[in-house]
């Protein structure tokens, strides 16, 4: 059907100290579409950012990437060498982080920043013609006044300017592939539907592909088309984003989604929050990694001893695959 | 003012409560004097909350909402004045703040405490959780060692830390349980206002309901009253009993929970809104129906001579009226004020939630439910 941007194949990454190995990704495996719209939602230390890294070849010592493949536009680039991944990111594959004053040197004016994007990729580029791009480009993400904006710094624009001009330099090159890694979490709310916006529009015009991690659901129902819910570095469950909000299927989907305040449910009593902590990474328990907090199986030994596989299950809102043994019991318990 | 005898629920559930105004803000301002601005860095006053009049009434959490920059966290320090206001004056229980010399104040202080939002950079490294609850007992010089460390302990039991937990420091406790000190520090000497500014915005979603659940409930057992400063729509909406929306220093709205939400009548308040992502299915589709935010959110030090949001605003931008006149506060319903010169013309009608009734403020379903915690920590 649709030609695919990314291929993600048995993904494992670990933080080895000496003293401990955290297992902070653990044999991921996903497709992306071109145009395609994934959310990746869990709570912090979930392995969402460590995912992010992965693929992008940015995880430093003492982390490594142990195993997987990761084909983006038909090349496996998870083998490529530091120089050659340097080609790749960037141009076809990009990422915009929360913290837009990270991504942006204080000291060099805006348009320098963004010549320099495009110019790496394409050193023939001639300087007039970088600046014409930049300004284009300052257009594109909505800054007015783009030519004169240009010579600014970037603490003479705000924190959404700031962002969208992270995303400027993202796009620069046209990437197949955005990795968002919770990119309007420091924003305020108004300023954070603009960028929404302003993904749109780049996913409808240059058909790229956004995995957009995030912490916040209520953004992936507002900008995903699909969505992976993390859960000690794995996919628990993956659907359609209607899916997750009509019969979230794995008990820890659920309780994600019981846990934020939603105006609708205020009559239901306080919020379930969910009970214990999440795993230690280093110490994983050797049945499902959610055990120990689950409602359903906290009490069950095969959730303590056997690890579950992804089920298949097909809801009132899709398919969806979900790692827990009671998967097909729970879409009819949850689907009503 | 009149009883609302309209369906307007929560106040007149709890008619004791009604009336009662125990923090009030008459005509508040603050200026800070900022340097910069010209290549001479001279001084400049620049106004952060621009005649801010409020009242919050005992036993309610009142909301203090806006994006960044509106003035909230100033306000709320000026309200206990651990800000010294610039013109204005607080009310607290009756008693003008202003006019306090300094022991007068700190004697009003043990019951009026504050709830910061970075649970990080707010507990001294050096000393155990018990101590750092001990330590306001200590200040205000109430009871002896030993009873101070037994208030301090059922304190912490109350925020569901265990005596061994009170020996250790705070790097050994995660950034709910931190928190939990934070809030069991500002509630040991039983205050009867707690000030709670983001108390929940740099903790994961999971750990925001537990604390969120624990301040209900600490608010039921000792009938607190909350100014709950937020970012957070969804989480004011869910929390508070009335909420008061501010912008570039002024109050633009002040309601009723469910008349806020369900029914704004500033077109600021509806943008700010309907910008909310909700987790429920169908969120493109809202998404798309809804109207973009105009431009960047505005700043105190070029604050627009009329309304402040004129330059952004789908009803005023442009309007004569609306560019040179700051709109008066009005109050077209009991208890809803607003200020704008045309409130109501826009509506969150389809803008905010797909079919589900915007009157979410059903019968007496508004109520905030009843609180013990579920969370087996």
């Amino acid at each position: 059907m649709d030609e695919l941007a990314l291929s993600v194949r048995n993904l494992s990454t670990v933080y080895d100290t000496g003293e401990s190995v955290v297992h902070a990704v653990r044999d991921v495996s996903f497709d992306l579409r071109r145009t395609e719209r994934l959310g990746v939602v869990g709570e912090s230390g979930s392995g969402k950012s460590a995912l992010a890294l992965s693929i992008l070849g940015l995880i430093e010592p003492p982390g490594r990437v142990v195993e997987g493949e990761i084909v983006l536009g038909g090349r496996d680039i998870s083998k490529l060498s530091d120089r050659q991944l340097g080609a790749v990111r960037g141009k076809e594959i990009a990422l915009v982080l929360q913290d837009p004053s990270s991504a942006l040197d204080p000291v060099k004016t805006i348009g320098s920043q963004i010549v320099e994007a495009l110019t790496v990729h394409e050193p023939d580029l001639r300087r007039a013609a970088a600046r014409r791009r930049a300004a284009e480009l300052l257009r594109e993400v909505d800054i007015s006044q783009a030519e004169r904006r240009l010579d600014d710094y970037p603490h003479q624009y705000s924190g959404g300017m700031r962002q969208r001009v992270a995303i400027a330099i993202a796009i620069a090159n046209n990437p197949r592939v955005l990795i968002a890694d919770e990119p309007t979490t420091a924003l305020d709310v108004t300023t954070q539907a603009q960028v929404l916006a302003l993904l749109d529009r780049l996913v409808d015009e240059h058909r790229t592909a956004v995995i957009l991690i995030t912490h916040n659901l209520g953004i992936v129902s507002d900008f995903c088309d699909s969505v992976a819910v993390m859960y000690a570095g794995r996919f628990v469950e993956t659907s359609g984003v209607d899916h997750i909000f009509v019969a979230p299927t794995h008990p820890y989907s659920e309780a994600l989604l019981k846990c934020v305040p939603n105006p609708e449910r205020l009559a239901e009593g306080p919020l379930p929050a969910i009970s214990g902590f999440p795993p230690d990474l280093s110490q994983l328990p050797s049945g499902c990694s959610f055990a120990p907090r689950c409602p359903v199986g906290r009490d069950l030994p095969q959730c303590h001893e056997q690890a579950p596989v992804p089920h298949r299950v097909s809801g009132p809102a899709g398919e969806a695959s979900v790692e827990c043994h009671f998967a097909e019991q729970r879409i009819r318990e949850v689907a009503v | 003012m009149s009883e609302p005898s309209a369906p307007v629920e929560p106040i007149a559930q709890q008619p004791e409560r009604a009336s009662q105004p125990i923090l009030q803000a008459e005509g508040l301002s603050k200026v800070f004097e900022v340097r910069g601005g010209d290549r001479f860095g001279r001084k400049h006053p620049v106004t952060v909350l621009d005649d801010i009049s409020l009242t919050v009434r005992r036993g309610e959490s009142f909301g203090l909402v806006g994006e960044s920059g509106c003035g909230k966290s100033t306000l709320a320090r000026c309200l206990l004045r651990l800000l010294e206001l610039s013109a204005g004056r607080v009310l607290f229980d009756g008693v003008d703040l202003t006019t306090l010399d300094r022991d007068e104040l700190r004697a009003l202080r043990r019951r009026m405490q504050f709830v910061f939002q970075d649970p990080f950079a707010s507990l001294d490294p050096r000393m155990t959780a018990g101590a750092i609850v001990e330590e306001p007992l200590e200040i205000h010089e109430i009871g002896d060692q030993r009873e101070r460390r037994q208030a301090a302990l059922e304190m912490l039991a109350d925020v569901g830390l265990t005596a061994e937990q009170a020996r250790r420091r705070p790097h050994a406790f995660s950034g709910g349980q931190r928190q939990r000190i934070g809030i069991a520090r500002a509630f040991v000497l039983r205050p009867e206002v707690v000030i709670l500014d983001e108390p929940i915005s740099a903790l994961d979603v999971s750990v925001q309901a537990q604390v969120l659940n624990l301040l209900a409930k600490l608010q039921e057992q000792l009938g607190l009253t909350y100014v709950f400063i937020s970012h957070d729509l969804a989480v004011a909406e869910y929390f508070c009993d009335r909420v008061a929306v501010l912008y570039l220093g002024q109050v633009m709205e002040v309601a009723d929970r469910s008349a806020l939400f369900s029914d704004p009548l500033h077109p600021y308040s509806v943008s700010l809104l309907s910008a909310v992502p909700v987790p429920l299915a169908g969120g493109r589709a809202r998404r798309a129906e809804r109207p973009q935010p105009i431009g960047e959110v505005g700043s105190v030090i070029e604050r627009p001579p009329g309304c402040p949001f004129e330059p952004r605003c789908p009803v005023g931008r442009g309007r004569d009226i609306c560019r040179a006149e700051r709109p008066p506060i009005t109050e077209p319903a009991a208890g809803h004020q607003v200020a704008c010169h045309f409130p109501g013309e826009v509506s969150v009608h389809g803008a905010r939630r797909n079919g589900a009734g915007t009157n979410a403020g059903d019968g007496d379903g508004t109520a905030r439910p009843g609180h013990t915690e579920t969370a087996a920590q």
